[in-house]
């Protein structure tokens, strides 16, 4: 990686607080709209926020190369599981 | 393949029929917040694709500018969509 530390360690704060960030829109939607969907995708992004922090507070260069990476796996099982569920079962808002 | 590159293998794939689901659902009901969703996705799948492609396919190519860069572009996106067309 050509990147400085410094680089390297401000772009993952920011993504970061960016993944963060979402989570917490996602979280507002679900306490307005208790559609499981958005709680799903509020937790699957702070599971991304945390696999963009934890390689750099624990400094490793790279995800892949700590178990950090699953984070991202967890995530992305997630949001395919809240999706493909909202479109077969055609479901809107849950109790 | 190793570990890590099957798992984002996996992500690619899910975040791709993620972003298709979502390209979908714009077109079919015009809403400004899934059109700005789905941009956001469409993101994040070439993140998992350079991310596959940093790992497996040009392992001695330095891939983490883009990586990072899509990334911030679909949160980007995700975020501007969700302060400006969100009620």
């Amino acid at each position: 990686m050509n990147a400085s530390p410094t680089t390297i360690a401000f772009a993952g704060g920011l993504l970061t607080a960016g993944y963060a960030i979402a989570g917490l829109f996602f979280l507002r939607f679900w306490t307005r709209t208790r559609d499981s969907l958005f709680g799903v995708f509020a937790l699957a992004f702070w599971l991304m926020a945390l696999n963009q922090a934890l390689p750099i507070v624990m400094g490793i260069p790279r995800e892949e190369q700590s178990p950090a990476y699953l984070l991202r796996l967890l995530a992305f099982l997630l949001i395919i599981g809240a999706v493909l569920r909202k479109n077969i079962g055609g479901g809107s808002a849950e109790r | 393949m190793t570990g890590p590159a099957l798992v984002y293998t996996l992500c690619l794939a899910a975040s791709a029929l993620c972003a298709g689901l979502l390209v979908r659902a714009y077109l079919r009901g015009r809403s400004r917040l899934l059109l700005w969703t789905a941009l956001a996705f469409v993101c994040f799948a070439l993140n998992n694709a350079f991310l596959v492609a940093d790992m497996v396919l040009f392992p001695t190519v330095d891939l983490w500018p883009w990586r990072q860069a899509t990334a911030a572009a679909g949160l980007l996106v995700l975020i501007y969509g969700f302060i400006w067309e969100a009620q």
